[in-house]
């Protein structure tokens, strides 16, 4: 991390990012199509991630509904309950903790896939082989990561709602029909639109720096570590990042 | 190969999964706010909306039957509303509905009220405008509650000042704490009773004197010629009289003081602690009271003084006995 | 197969020149491979041999000089050309570089899926088949290389290096990490590849036993300039101290 406090390496880094990341947005819709590689990679980084997103979304609604339950009884609206953890579970925690599980799951696991694929000359091996590794690699993941991500963080939503469901019967009696109505009845498109879409770049960032880290790692077994390590620090924060800025963005479009 | 194929087929299930679940969410919601599904559009006028939004509810009854589609102007005084109405409602509402915007709650979002009137009508169609209720300004409530409010507040205030006199008052406050003029009260009222007893019983025996006296029988018609026993009879008499008189004068006095409470109080003059403030009043209640107790004093020593006169020894010593048979 | 054209130049490099920063790593450097002949670059640890070998098969492009591969200039080669080069060049690298999350099938049918897209599936396995039998590692088809010794895995690198019969073949350490007798098996299927198909063949490596079995020629690599360029055994006779000291 000593390298991050260096304001020139810093901005190395980040003009590096950058580049790699004009890259990617060069490349990734010319020929030729790695369509196999990114389904593969959508199967290992979307599917395989489900039961990990799925566990964690489930308890953050439970806990929510938990936590949020003593205050709203305090002001007399426990009835409200469904609907304040739907629009939080929808606008903020759904995406953002999904996210930031991906960026722990995939971020450092691409980091260390392509980081060891780096040392052991695997994306030499590739170049070799006449296939365009930076496609074959990196197109296909980012594009796996920015496409899943919002799948997973909607299936988080809804096993986070399932969960806040069984949090307000707990302690309370309502029906899930009663609660989905309730959920439904708080949100509006500018609750779920904005949320759905943020999640794209979330997705985006988790892959594009997972990919950047491993492809661009030291040589050596250490290197490949801090490829993977650097993958989640920088993606988790630039999923913060892209967050602020989703919300100043929709606040200046009037869809918040 | 075949992994191959049954990985695709789980990735396959999991995003249709996922997309099934968004377009459900956008669904539910697009439907709440009538987005989907068969509607009609029926139009009112407002000169002021107060802020009604597109996506506002539209409630016939109590029942959400449509949302706001769109609020614009017509010309400088008038707003137009265009409402999604659910096709259900096509055979209620009627054209001659009252609208009116209202609030969800006290603070709730803005909504349109559609009322039904009594008078028929035929069923409102596709762009009919309804009739519109000039809205409950809100605003102009508001400005009514917080006048209101002033003067509650203003009274509220005055009734403060009032209490914090009375709290600090001495008058009052010893008058409600003074364990002595109350216990005076009670003990003279006691007085006043065990007198007016007694009284009562030293006219009875009076009374059986005079029977005596009346049949003549036995040495009291002698003794009634003596002079002395005569003389000390009537000195006897004239002390209850005096007795009696003073005791009438006490109450008179309770009575006066009490009256003249109250009727301060109920003419208004000044405030109640003013009243209350008054020691003077506290020391002519105090005063009677004395009274009271003196006058009952005096009226048992004149009664001991008529036990031991040796004239009637003889005749309370029988009377003792008769009560102990 | 032994068609006897020995003097056609296959592979030509003049006057290479690759810096890091100020570290000259090559310097002037050229030397010719000539079809169905083996050539050893020999040299120190770090004096770019394997820079010299990725200059060649257009990973790392060299500042100066120039490397005309079957007669084309690989500096002036578009993508699409680079390509069509590449497939005719085989690359063993010392890692091996098999593909970690592909089985030894994939990891052999990648390469011709690339380059050889139109192939039939059943003439794909037919060639990977034929592949590991020359390798002798047919019972290995489905496994991963995580599975593989180093030997084997060096053996299945070969395998994919052979597998679209490339015309030159460029080794890079090839005996490095295996133990002596693997390294004498590997060196011997070296031999055997040359013989069988004709190939020519770059090896780079610090292994005296490589250089002595399998070389041709051998190019001595000294502070980035090709510093001796002769047989194994008139090396080996040489005075000169520089070349001693490889043979001590």
């Amino acid at each position: 991390m000593d390298s991050y406090i260096n304001a020139g390496n810093f901005l190395k880094e980040v003009g590096e990012i950058a580049r790699f990341t004009l890259k990617f947005l060069i490349t990734w819709f010319k020929p030729r199509y790695e369509i196999k590689e990114f389904f593969k990679q959508c199967y290992v980084i979307g599917y395989k991630s489900l039961p990990l997103i799925g566990l964690t979304g489930f308890i953050m609604g439970l806990v929510l509904t938990m936590q949020l339950r003593p205050s709203m009884v305090d002001y007399g609206v426990e009835s409200e309950l469904p609907a304040i953890v739907g629009i939080a579970i929808i606008r903020e925690i759904g995406p953002v903790i999904t996210a930031l599980i991906f960026a722990g799951k995939i971020g450092s696991s691409i980091g260390a896939e392509l980081g060891s694929m780096k040392v052991t000359e695997q994306i030499d091996a590739m170049e070799v082989s006449g296939t365009n590794p930076f496609k074959y690699l990196v197109v296909s993941r980012v594009l796996a990561t920015t496409l899943m991500l919002p799948i997973l963080a909607i299936l988080s939503d809804a096993i986070s709602l399932y969960g806040a469901y069984l949090g307000v019967n707990i302690k309370g009696e309502t029906s899930l029909q009663l609660f989905w109505i309730q959920v439904i009845d708080s949100l509006s498109f500018n609750d779920v639109i904005p949320a759905f879409i943020k999640t794209y770049f979330f997705g985006f960032a988790v892959g594009i720096i997972g990919c950047y880290k491993g492809y661009n790692s030291n040589k050596g077994t250490e290197g490949v570590g801090k490829s993977a390590n650097a993958a989640v620090v920088v993606a988790s924060v630039l999923i913060f990042i892209i967050d602020l800025l989703a919300v100043q963005i929709t606040d200046l479009l009037g869809y918040n | 190969m075949k992994n191959n194929s049954t990985d695709n087929i789980k990735l396959g299930v999991f995003v249709l999964g996922a997309l099934f679940f968004l377009i459900l969410l956008l669904y539910m919601i697009g439907k709440n706010s009538n987005m989907f599904g068969d509607n009609y559009i029926l139009k009112t006028r407002f000169e002021n909306v107060q802020g009604l939004k597109a996506g506002n509810n539209i409630r016939y009854a109590g029942i959400d039957i449509g949302t706001v589609k769109s609020v614009y102007f017509i010309n400088d005084t008038m707003m137009e509303v265009k409402m999604v109405i659910d096709k259900k409602a096509k055979n209620i509402i009627k054209k001659n509905a009252l609208v009116y915007i209202g609030t969800d709650g006290l603070v709730g979002n803005k909504l349109v009220n559609i009322l039904a009137v009594k008078a028929d009508a035929p069923y409102a169609v596709e762009n009919d405008i309804l009739p519109s209720k000039k809205p409950v300004d809100t605003d102009e409530m508001m400005r009514t509650l917080s006048k209101t409010n002033n003067q509650v507040s203003k009274i509220a205030e005055d009734f403060s000042i009032t209490i914090n006199k009375l709290n600090n008052s001495k008058g009052l406050w010893q008058l409600l704490n003074d364990h002595t003029i109350a216990d005076n009260i009670s003990n003279a009222s006691i007085q006043v009773n065990k007198s007016s007893y007694k009284i009562n019983e030293i006219a009875n025996k009076i009374n059986d004197i005079a029977d005596v006296l009346k049949n003549g029988n036995g040495t009291l018609p002698k003794l009634i010629n003596d002079k002395n026993l005569a003389d000390s009879l009537t000195a006897a008499i004239n002390n209850f009289k005096t007795a009696a008189y003073e005791i009438t004068e006490a109450g008179k006095e309770i009575n006066h003081s009490v009256a003249l409470i109250s009727k301060e109080v109920n003419d208004g003059k000044g405030s109640i602690h003013a009243i209350l403030k008054d020691t003077s009043v506290t020391i002519l209640l105090e005063k009677s009271m004395e009274n009271i107790e003196t006058g009952s004093k005096g009226f048992s020593d004149n009664m001991d003084a008529l036990k031991h006169s040796f004239l009637f020894r003889g005749y309370f010593r029988r009377l003792e006995k008769r009560n102990k048979q | 197969m032994q068609t006897e054209t020995t003097k056609e130049i296959v592979l030509q490099v003049s006057k290479l020149k690759k810096r890091f920063g100020n570290n000259i790593v090559l310097d002037d450097f050229s030397f010719e491979l000539h079809r169905n002949e083996n050539i050893v670059v020999l040299g120190k640890s770090g004096s770019g041999k394997s820079v010299l070998i990725k200059c060649i098969i257009g990973l790392m492009k060299p500042e100066d000089g120039s490397i005309i591969i079957l007669g084309k200039e690989v500096n002036e080669m578009n993508a699409e050309e680079l390509d069509k080069t590449r497939a005719k060049i085989g690359f063993l690298f010392q890692s091996n570089a098999l593909y970690d999350s592909m089985t030894v099938r994939e990891n052999l049918e990648f390469p011709l899926r690339r380059h050889w897209i139109k192939h039939k599936k059943e003439e794909i396995n037919q060639i990977i088949n034929q592949a590991l039998s020359d390798v002798k590692l047919t019972h290995t088809i489905d496994m991963m290389p995580s599975e593989l010794s180093g030997g084997m895995r060096k053996r299945i690198a070969l395998a994919r290096t052979l597998i679209l019969k490339p015309e030159i073949i460029l080794y890079d350490e090839p005996t490095t990490g295996l133990d002596p007798i693997t390294a004498k098996e590997i060196i011997q299927l070296i031999i055997e590849i040359k013989n069988k198909y004709n190939t020519a063949s770059l090896i780079i490596s610090h292994d005296m036993n490589c250089v002595k079995l399998a070389s041709d020629l051998v190019v001595m690599l000294i502070d980035g300039k090709c510093y001796a360029n002769d047989t194994y055994s008139n090396l080996k006779n040489s005075q000169d101290k520089n070349i001693k000291q490889f043979f001590e």
